[in-house]
């Protein structure tokens, strides 16, 4: 009746995951009913939940992504500290239980910190930079972001019910198989992933699609803000990379429910293809992470130099040489494996050459700083943090990619530590640049600058203390993954790890605080006029938070950063341009199309890990069910009246007048 | 938007894949296109399978012969199926379509050219079992 | 500051190679945008046929995955049959003949559809789908009769990566008639709306790419696979 599923699934002999999840789960079922008690869920419901606002998806995309930051972030600490406690003892973590932690370190991370870190950030900001109203599928928009959260939950619900992988964060054939790992982990893994991969796909078609079709008037592609080239780069390799990792997650599957033989150790499976096939997807996957933090760097560095961002042309160039050459290396993740000197000399090659790209953008930042007036807030502490941390992690980089050093280093925590380096010094401090930065544009008040800086001196000094020291260990011969050691010379490395790690945790505190901080002042972080920064980019022309059509009007754009040459003449005339000729809007309508497919997708995908085969036809057909449906609504848009606009508008248009007379009675020049 | 409803607007100069050319283009000219499209595309169909099955093309060359064909009558689909041209109003069409023709050959191309060296770096034992029949 | 009305004062228009001409955003004429977009958002059936034109090419990639693992394991017949003892390529000439043939009705419906027929949409829709119908009838004959020889997927990788590789077009060729027999449903009750046309574009693009995919399949899979 139930498949797999029975009682022994919950973890009651095991108090570490059975306490954490327990009080999570009090925590959510709390939550719940505050928010139903207190009258809110009507709000929710309508405001967020069924929401097609890009604006409002990019915010929930940015929570479920911080959640499962701080998730994921547990899961590393109790990896370091036990590799603390482990040398010459067992430490407190059992083998079968680590195993499950670093995968499952590795899985949030990645899927479900970084990737929608990312997803968020560019939601949030592309259109209003491409000066238009929503992307190409808001409704689609709106389903990508519910899968996502689809595969978030069945990841963490694999810690109360059932168990995870213990494969690692890509889980190899023959371990992964049937055969090997009878339990549901590796099942919890695949349809997490299948089921947030559709989501992710979906993302890349509508970003794609919006980013060459939709555009303001004038804004052609030389135009656009670098930001929206770097998320453009990204999607297309979301779109050409998601397909393999659907592909041969497939084969697994298939393996593991039908018998299929493609990776197994017997009648021809052939183990060596999953490790090629899923680095396929893995290399581009990096890059689809890194990329959109380029892309806010590239605005936050020339916003806080004063500075237009030096070299627009080679950042292009640079940046869709990346997004080329990303698809050519991948097999530097598996020089061991045995393709022989020429293959690995081919890849090697091409995996140093596209370190250019990479060092024709550092170049460039640096360019622009160079003869700017710097302001040290906190989007540029973690810009300039980026650069020194990032070009470290490159260098580390670069000396993988030449096959011999690989063979010595490979697995090591060498290489642990380089693809740290990488993600944390580029992905998670651009995606705190681009938190800090545009916070105040999505909720009207800026992020206590104090509590802002703090998190960020923990975390980079967290940081180079805890993988610092792995270098060395890797160096000295250490391997990834040890539940137990017992070489005295590593001894001293794992130690300072451990307490550079718990300097990391005095910046994630800081980071929480820095919100709960920010938003009981809120009125005294208030951002007025929408421009806090003194920005270039067009987004800084709306009010803080923009309205839901975004612009009024759709502007012109007559050249690179429009918005501030705007700015320059209406300081200039010393008077706003005349108020516009408002026309009523047509959005789209809220719909719960994306929440109920995703209701959907959690049962069968909960279904297909148990094999309750009728709740996976149940599953499907109502999926179906929920796409006719939607697919026959006769109302696709509402309209916004044009009193309305310019009601919005006109508010906007007297703080800007407000701060023009104030600015020009101080004399202040910008 | 009043021009919300154009497959292809001169003005916008761009035009979405799939949509038929030539706002002029008959109904009778539209079908001949098909038509002309199926007849190519059988034509080819049948090359195929008549070259697998005889000793027409040298065997060797015959994989070469059925790519060919084969590349061949993809091209018919798009052309006169898909209604992709050449024209500057067609360029993203292209681009989206070179885009994906590229990373297929990677990925293949890739793929094959590693694990064919993959097995020959293994042990002679092991390479051996799976040309077995 | 009103971004739309951006530019106070003498401008030397004629300057600006990117000129927009009357200022109005969004709406008004525009000069000469080629498709590099100056001429603000392209219109909704553009977008929507682009849009899915790149989740064709999306998927286009994710068989390339299935092709690639096929190529690798097409020899690894673990002592069981081959392609050359299994594939019929009579039967194949069939499948091939009822997709060819089911493209061509597609387009037709596509000239019906431009000619707000509705009969003669629907009988072409209708036609399409029994072909394709047809086509999965003679796969699934396939399959049973490899599966009644001892030629099972579980019976070795290269028998693994044709029934994944062909069975995942035949999946696809199935969502495609579930939403082809939606879209007849949409037609008649809705008619030729703007929405639905986009979607009948889409489906016509969808249907289009799975018979190219088939031109793939069949000579990589079956014809290259009788020689091996």
């Amino acid at each position: 009746m139930l498949g797999k599923l029975t009682w022994q699934a919950i973890p009651f002999d095991q108090p570490i995951p059975l306490v954490a999840g327990g009080a999570v789960f009090l925590v959510l079922v709390a939550v719940i009913i505050w928010i139903i008690v207190k009258g809110h869920l009507p709000y929710l419901w309508n405001e967020w939940i069924t929401s097609v606002d890009h604006k409002r998806i990019g915010v929930m995309y940015m929570l479920l992504s911080l959640l499962m930051l701080l998730r994921g972030f547990i899961d590393g600490l109790m990896m370091r500290s036990q590799q603390a406690l482990a040398f010459r003892a067992p430490g407190y973590l059992p083998p079968e239980h680590y195993d499950q932690i670093f995968s499952a370190h590795g899985t949030i991370m990645i899927f479900f910190g970084a990737m929608p870190m990312m997803i968020g950030l560019m939601n949030f900001v592309v259109p209003l930079q491409l000066g238009v109203r929503d992307v190409a599928f808001p409704t689609l928009n709106s389903t990508s972001f519910w899968l996502t959260a689809t595969g978030a939950l069945l990841v963490n619900l694999s810690l109360v019910v059932g168990e995870f992988a213990r494969t690692g964060w890509l889980p190899y054939p023959p371990l992964s198989e049937a055969q090997y790992t009878p339990g549901v982990g590796v099942d919890y893994y695949i349809w997490a992933l299948q089921i947030s991969g559709v989501g992710t796909l979906l993302t890349g078609v509508n970003f794609v699609t919006t980013i060459l079709k939709i555009r303001a008037p004038g804004m052609s592609y030389m135009r656009m803000p670098v930001f929206c080239w770097t998320a453009l780069a990204s999607n297309l390799l979301i779109v050409a990379a998601f397909p393999v990792l659907t592909a041969t997650l497939a084969m697994l599957a298939l393996d593991r429910y039908l018998g299929f033989h493609f990776f197994t150790d017997t009648a021809g499976g052939n183990q060596m293809m999953f490790v090629n096939l899923i680095w396929a997807w893995g290399h581009p996957e990096v890059y689809i992470l890194v990329l959109p933090a380029f892309g806010v760097f590239s605005e936050v560095i020339p916003t806080f130099s004063g500075k237009p961002l030096f070299g627009y042309r080679s950042m292009v160039a640079a940046t869709l040489f990346i997004c080329l050459v990303s698809f050519m290396v991948w097999l530097h993740h598996f020089f061991t494996m045995g393709a022989g000197g020429d293959v690995n000399a081919v890849f090697g090659i091409a995996t140093s050459i596209i370190a250019v790209g990479t060092g024709v953008k550092i170049y460039n930042w640096i360019f622009t700083m160079y003869g700017g007036r710097i302001r040290f807030d906190a989007p540029m502490l973690w810009s300039i943090g980026f650069i020194i941390t990032f070009v470290i992690g490159g260098m580390t980089g670069v000396m993988l990619a030449v096959p011999p050093a690989d063979f010595e280093l490979h697995n090591s925590l060498f290489l642990v530590a380089h693809f740290h380096n990488v993600i944390i010094g580029g992905v998670v401090f651009g995606g705190f640049a681009g938190l800090t930065y545009w916070f105040p544009k999505a909720f009207g008040f800026r992020l206590h600058e104090g509590w802002g800086k703090a998190a960020f001196w923990f975390t980079l000094a967290g940081f180079y203390a805890t993988f610092m020291p792995l270098y060395v260990a890797g160096l000295l011969g250490m391997t990834r993954r040890l539940q137990e050691y017992d070489v005295a010379a590593w001894r001293p490395w794992v130690l300072a790890a451990g307490v550079g790690v718990l300097i990391t945790l005095a910046g994630a505190v800081c980071q929480v605080t820095q919100l709960v901080v920010s938003i009981r002042r809120r009125d005294e972080l208030r951002d007025e006029t929408g421009d806090p920064w003194n920005g270039r980019s067009l987004e800084w022309s709306t009010a803080s938070p923009p309205p839901a059509f975004n612009y009024a009007v759709l502007p012109n754009v007559h050249g690179e950063e429009p918005y501030w040459e705007i700015k320059r003449r209406t300081i200039e005339a010393q008077h706003l341009a005349p108020e516009p000729d408002y026309k009523p809007i047509e959005l789209p309508r809220n719909s719960p199309t994306g929440f109920i497919t995703a209701f959907f997708a959690t049962i069968t995908g909960f279904a297909l890990i148990w094999q309750i085969w009728w709740m996976v036809g149940l599953g499907l057909v109502a999926a179906y069910a929920v796409f006719v449906i939607f697919a026959w609504r006769d109302k696709e848009e509402y309209e916004v009246p044009a009193e309305e606009v310019a009601a919005i508008d006109r508010a906007r248009r007297s703080a800007r007048e407000q701060w023009l007379a104030a600015h020009a009675q101080v004399g202040e020049q910008v | 938007m009043s021009d919300a409803h154009q497959h292809r607007d001169p003005q916008y100069g761009d035009a979405g894949p799939g949509y038929m050319e030539g706002a002029g283009q008959s109904i009778r000219e539209s079908i001949q296109t098909y038509v002309l499209g199926l007849v190519l595309a059988a034509l080819l169909t049948a090359a195929a399978f008549y070259i697998e099955g005889t000793k027409l093309i040298w065997g060797p060359g015959i994989p070469v012969a059925l790519i060919v064909l084969a590349v061949a009558q993809i091209g018919v689909h798009l052309v006169f199926f898909l209604h992709i041209t050449s024209a500057p109003d067609n360029t993203n069409n292209i681009l989206a379509l070179a885009f994906g023709v590229l990373i297929v050959a990677l990925i293949f191309g890739g793929s094959v050219w590693i694990m064919a060296h993959l097995t020959d770096n293994l042990m002679p034992m092991r390479a051996m079992m799976p040309m077995q029949r | 500051m009103s971004v739309s009305q951006a530019l106070p004062g003498p401008h030397r228009r004629d300057m600006d190679p990117y000129l927009i001409r009357d200022g109005h955003g969004g709406h008004g004429g525009r000069d000469y945008p080629t498709g590099r977009g100056e001429g603000g958002p392209a219109p909704r059936n553009v977008v929507v046929a682009y849009g899915f034109w790149i989740f064709i090419l999306s998927d286009i990639i994710m068989f390339s995955a299935f092709f690639a693992a096929h190529a690798v394991l097409a020899t690894a017949t673990a002592g069981g049959p081959s392609g050359r003892e299994l594939f019929d390529p009579t039967h194949v000439a069939l499948e091939t003949t009822c997709l060819l043939l089911s493209s061509f009705t597609c387009g037709l419906s596509a000239v019906a559809t431009r000619a707000r027929d509705l009969l003669w949409t629907e009988v072409a829709l209708l036609v399409t789908g029994l072909l394709g119908a047809m086509f999965l009838v003679l796969e699934c004959q396939e399959f049973a009769s490899f599966v009644a020889r001892g030629a099972s997927p579980e019976r070795s990788a290269f028998l693994s990566s044709f029934f994944a590789v062909v069975g995942c077009h035949g999946l696809h060729v199935t969502a495609g008639l579930l939403w082809l027999g939606t879209m007849m449903a949409q037609v008649c009750v809705k008619g030729f709306r703007p929405n639905v046309l986009r979607r009948l574009l889409c489906f016509n693009l969808f249907w289009h790419a799975l018979d190219i995919i088939w031109v793939a399949l069949f000579t990589i899979v079956y014809l290259l696979g009788l020689g091996r």
